[in-house]
């Protein structure tokens, strides 16, 4: 097979923020570094985090006394003790050297302007005293499930400006970007991962990228539901490759978070910033409910369980009917205009292009819809992941996990930059004892493999399913049965269609050429993968049998501490099986803060210590 | 002499051309927008009477500002011309490109600078013969400003003329404007709507000017 | 009664020999609130999945679905099919490399081109972990947010005179791009060094001020307002030590 080759020290799979912070500590540190996208880099979903990054700076009025301590707790707490508490705290200690560094990097993060400011919490209006010392420091704006302020930003495009940010920091230290590049095959000998076969998505034609280390940093799995925030690129093709080496587990599949201010009818996200900076969240009465739910935090609990209770609160005949099904109102009138054409700019951008609303004097139409892979690549502290030595994953295609079963707002923009940090200087240290044989005959093979999947394709040799009929009866299997409330009985009949699906997902045929950048067959391609990713999920839920953060059953609503204190961790081993080898481990290797309550959420807990049922 | 290689021609110096002449072309345009206005008044005068414009005209010449100015006009718009031509496409390639670009786009902005980049041409070829032919006839007289319209040929080149000047001065005004940041987005409506008067309002004082040298009584100077 | 839609779709493929640039019509009823985005999903879906188009954030951040709508090039993602006509006309953006269809490449483009104006902060000073940050004023920040909104489309090169005209023309991104990091004192940039960058007819000087630019631009960045704050500051600092030679030793080194 006729290919191109590129050789590198660093190769990363995915060009949004976590995989450009790697390899910028690479390319820092002297090492050559290649970013692969599916699109051009300052596209990635990175630039879709509005609402900002938590870390414990404690500048503003509202975040005094707040510490690397207090986030940490706070990041367990909302992960329903379901993260690596390792991991967490080194988020939360790196946090806030992360934000600075931006900031030299040319950041126009907000910051701090001293005197009286008046606030909102929970539509009533309050005022404050921002310090004289503090004044022109890094601000911070409240998310849910925190003590304190500490969700730094830049008006509501934070992860558009952070990522500007970092790419031109990339393009500074002449990293190559190769975008519109799609990995589609690991290159590996079953012990090391030497790169990837990779189609080039505006020609179509294959190349191999050999590499001393390899990341994945392609972002989350959304697009397995119908309705999701998720751009369509986050379609899981980094866990796919990972997955398919049958070496590499993919962990925690089943933590899918919802969140819960999607616009409807589209799923567009209006960001956490609105109920942070005091929006409400009203019914069909326009009456707030989330004071009733939820004493304490109010709309300002965790994200999986304001979602529930929205759902609840509809499934109590409380929703605003419409065509697109019942949903809720989001209530930022209160805020001001100024307010809303500043700090919320781009809510009052997308609500009044798409959805003809304007929020200064109108409601916004909102609905849980899925937003966030709390799962994926697993991987240890230092981002290796496990099963391949040279192959890292960081960022939301990682299982790092600080996340656990819930990740808080505001904490996902910060994973990309802080564990791009630590997981950078951990490559570095990799790359600096490498002694790594490329292989090219490993290369060929994988091409010469992946060209003959094409021709099956484009000659229909295995069959003429339509690959976008697959995509959707995937979707809508996991929108229905896999969603926000689970149970038993819906998980089972998933897995069942979902297998079902899988075996039509294998007998695809291109009713198109496939010639160039077509793209009938990139999705072709990758299809079968992502239904054994969405098997992975609706397997990984079925058996966990418990509610624990987003994972909320019916039919088992406590968190059991004592069973399932654990992380899934999916294997796939063999092409032709159709469900995955689930194991377990131990949610957390060191234990800082045993497990509690969250203080939030109402959950009936079986303690690590209760007595065994038979 | 030193030995070694010249290897400062290797590296571009950093050049201060290209301001110094966006300045020049902005500058000359300015001074011919002016030039162009004040002009159309002083040859406007001849509505209130011929004698106006002749006195007006005596002045000038007695002063000597029509045997320098002139000339200088003359030059300041070839100037003009050449800087701004650069921006005009050579090859009928580019020629295309701009043309199907600006049929596509539907935006009066850009229609305006091929107005400007077309009616540049005619101003060129016709008012340098209409500088010849006033400079090498001094001196400007009514009368005889009567005669040449009324001759015919003359109106007509005057009639086709004055509508390109008058709008490529116009829009020439409301392109500095916008250029060098004189005009804000939030004026730029209001101030469009104004040169779009200014200029009626120009080309009108200019159709009243012919008509009335076009119907003066040549006997009667 | 919902309308027909028809679309005329400029079609093309560049690595299969057998195509021809062409354009292909495509029928569509007419839902609610339906944008380019859906209408386009559709027909790939349901009429030709061989149809190339660029989509990723579908909310108007992302800025990859620019194409000329119309006859102006807008966002496709953010374009309702109420505002315009039964008869829709889509083409790729101009200036670009074709990918094929309505999918041109953007991406080369931008970074060649941010890498030539230098898009980053210019700084000596090392990044101190254990330092605070340095203090900015917030309007300071919200000013140079509201210029660093630019998500880099391609819509203001598309609509550009000089860009369509000369390939070496940044275009009025850049120049912002290049406003944004005069406001920013962490770049130690000095004038003459922007000068250097922009003060060029492949810079601010090649700007003819059409203003078509600002006229499309979907995130409504003032361009017009930065482009004219630039021309002034450049033009004046081509002027500044206009008598004194440059360099004086040349002509002496004999």
């Amino acid at each position: 097979m006729e290919h191109e080759t590129f050789y590198t020290d660093l190769l990363c799979v995915g060009a949004g923020l976590a995989g450009e912070r790697v390899a910028i500590a690479a390319a820092s540190a002297g090492f050559d570094a290649i970013l692969l996208s599916l699109v051009p880099a300052r596209r990635s979903h990175s630039c879709a985090a509005e609402g900002g990054m938590q870390a414990a700076l404690g500048n503003c009025a509202m975040g005094e006394g707040d510490s690397p301590d207090v986030h940490f707790a706070d990041t367990v707490k909302g992960s329903d003790w379901g993260c690596d508490q390792e991991c967490a705290r080194i988020f939360a200690d790196t946090a806030p050297v992360a934000v600075r560094e931006a900031a030299n990097w040319g950041m126009p993060w907000n910051r701090v302007v001293a005197g009286k400011a008046k606030y909102w919490k929970g539509g009533e209006e309050f005022e404050a005293e921002e310090k004289k010392d503090k004044h022109g420091l890094i601000t911070a704006r409240a998310f849910g499930g925190t003590a304190k302020w500490r969700t730094c930003y830049t008006a509501d495009g934070t992860g558009h400006t952070l990522l500007y940010t970092l790419d031109n920091k990339v393009t500074q230290l002449g990293v190559r970007v190769h975008d519109r590049v799609e990995a589609v095959s690991l290159i590996h000998d079953g012990e090391n991962c030497t790169g990837c076969v990779a189609r080039d998505l505006k020609t179509g034609k294959l190349r191999v990228y050999l590499a001393k280390a390899t990341l994945i940093a392609t972002g989350g799995y959304g697009r397995l539901y119908s309705e999701t925030t998720n751009t369509v690129i986050n379609d899981g093709g980094g866990h796919i490759i990972a997955l398919d080496t049958g070496l590499v587990p993919f962990g925690n599949p089943e933590a899918v978070q919802f969140h819960p201010t999607g616009v409807v009818p589209t799923n567009i996200l209006v960001t956490e910033g609105c109920r942070g900076d005091g929006g409400t969240l009203l019914d069909v009465d326009e009456k707030r409910f989330m004071n009733i739910y939820e004493p304490a935090k109010a709309e300002l609990a965790s994200r999986d369980v304001v979602s529930r209770w929205m759902m609840y609160h509809i499934a109590q005949g409380k929703g605003v009917p419409s065509p697109y099904g019942d949903h809720l109102w989001l209530d930022i009138r209160h805020l001001g205009a100024k307010h809303i054409t500043t700090k919320l700019r781009e809510v009052y951008d997308l609500c009044r292009h798409f959805l003809g609303v304007n929020p200064i004097n109108q409601l916004i139409p909102v609905r849980p819809a899925q937003h966030y892979s709390m799962g994926g690549v697993r991987t240890n502290s230092n981002g290796a992941a496990y099963g391949l030595k040279g192959l890292f994953s960081c960022g939301e295609s990682a299982c790092w996990d600080m996340h656990g079963f819930n990740r808080l707002g505001g904490n996902s923009l910060a994973e990309t930059i802080v564990a791009g940090r630590h997981v950078g200087l951990k490559v570095v240290e990799f790359l600096e004892g490498a002694e790594v044989i490329l292989k090219s005959s490993l290369a060929d093979q994988g091409v010469a493999a992946m060209a003959k999947r094409i021709d099956r394709l484009v000659n229909r040799t295995d069959g003429t399913e339509n690959v976008y009929a697959i995509k959707d009866a995937m979707q809508l299997v996991m929108m229905e049965k896999v969603g926000i409330f689970r149970n038993g009985t819906d998980l089972q009949a998933a897995v069942d269609t979902l297998r079902e699906i899988y075996v039509k997902a294998k007998k695809i045929g291109l009713r198109s050429s496939g010639i160039g950048a077509n793209p009938e067959l990139a999705l072709a391609l990758k299809m079968p993968g992502m239904v054994r990713l969405a098997i992975c999920v609706a397997y990984g839920a079925l058996m966990r049998t418990e509610s624990r953060g987003c994972h909320a059953r019916d039919d088992y609503q406590a968190r059991n501490d004592r069973d399932w204190l654990n992380r899934t961790l999916a294997y796939w081993r063999d092409l032709d099986a159709d469900l995955p080898d689930l194991q377990y481990e131990p949610s957390t290797k060191v234990m800082y803060m045993p497990p509690g309550d969250r203080g939030y959420g109402k959950t009936e807990i079986i303690p690590m210590d209760a007595p065994k049922e038979d | 002499m030193s030995s070694s290689v010249d290897t400062a021609i290797f590296v571009k110096p950093p050049t201060r051309v290209s301001a110094y002449l966006d300045w020049i072309q902005m500058l000359t345009g300015a001074g011919l927008i002016l030039f162009m206005w004040s002009h159309m008044v002083l040859v406007a005068s001849v509505n209130i009477g011929p004698s106006v414009m002749n006195t007006i005209a005596w002045f000038f010449e007695a002063t000597y500002m029509a045997q320098v100015g002139g000339p200088i006009i003359g030059a300041t718009l070839l100037l003009h011309f050449i800087l701004a031509a650069r921006k005009i496409p050579y090859t009928s390639d580019a020629q295309g490109v701009i043309w199907r670009h600006a049929r596509m786009l539907h935006h009066t902005d850009t229609w305006l600078w091929l107005i400007q980049a077309f009616t540049a041409m005619v101003i060129l070829i016709m008012g340098s013969v209409h500088i010849w032919t006033v400079l090498t006839n001094l001196p400007i007289t009514a009368a005889k400003s009567a005669m040449r319209v009324q001759g015919g040929f003359w109106g007509v080149f005057y009639l086709i003329l004055l509508p390109m000047v008058e709008l490529h001065v116009g829009i020439g005004f409301y392109r500095i404007g916008v250029k060098w940041g004189f005009i804000k987005r939030s004026g730029r409506k209001k101030f469009h709507r104004f040169e779009n008067i200014w200029t009626g309002a120009f080309i009108l004082i200019g159709l009243i000017t012919i008509i009335r040298l076009w119907t003066l009584p040549i006997a009667g100077n | 009664m919902s309308r027909q839609l028809k679309f005329n779709i400029f079609r093309f493929n560049p690595e299969d020999p057998s195509s021809e640039p062409h354009t292909d019509t495509f029928m569509l009823e007419e839902t609610p609130s339906l944008t380019l985005f859906i209408a386009l999903n559709k027909i790939r879906e349901e009429q030709d999945p061989s149809l190339m188009f660029d989509f990723a954030c579908r909310m108007a951040i992302c800025g990859s679905c620019g194409m000329v709508i119309n006859g102006r090039p807008g966002l496709a993602c953010k374009t309702l099919t109420v505002e315009l006509p039964e008869e829709i006309t889509l083409m790729p953006l101009p200036v670009f490399k074709l990918v094929g269809d309505l999918s041109v490449d953007t991406g080369t483009w931008f970074r060649a081109t941010n890498t030539k104006i230098e898009s980053w902060i210019h700084t000596d000073q090392e990044f101190d972990p254990e330092a605070i940050e340095e203090r900015m004023e917030n309007d300071l920040a919200n000013s140079i947010f509201e210029l660093e909104r630019c998500i880099e489309c391609g819509c203001c090169v598309a609509s550009c005179g000089t860009a369509n005209m000369r390939e070496d023309f940044v275009g009025a991104f850049a120049l912002n791009r290049i406003s944004r990091f005069i406001m920013d004192p962490r770049d130690k940039r000095t004038d003459p060094e922007y000068f250097d960058v922009v003060g060029t007819d492949q810079g601010i000087f090649g700007c003819m001020g059409l203003l078509a630019c600002e006229d499309v631009c979907p995130r409504e960045i003032p361009l017009q307002d930065q482009l004219g704050i630039l021309r002034r500051k450049m033009a004046f600092q081509g002027l500044k030590n206009i008598f004194k030679p440059k360099e004086k030793g040349r002509h002496r080194r004999f």
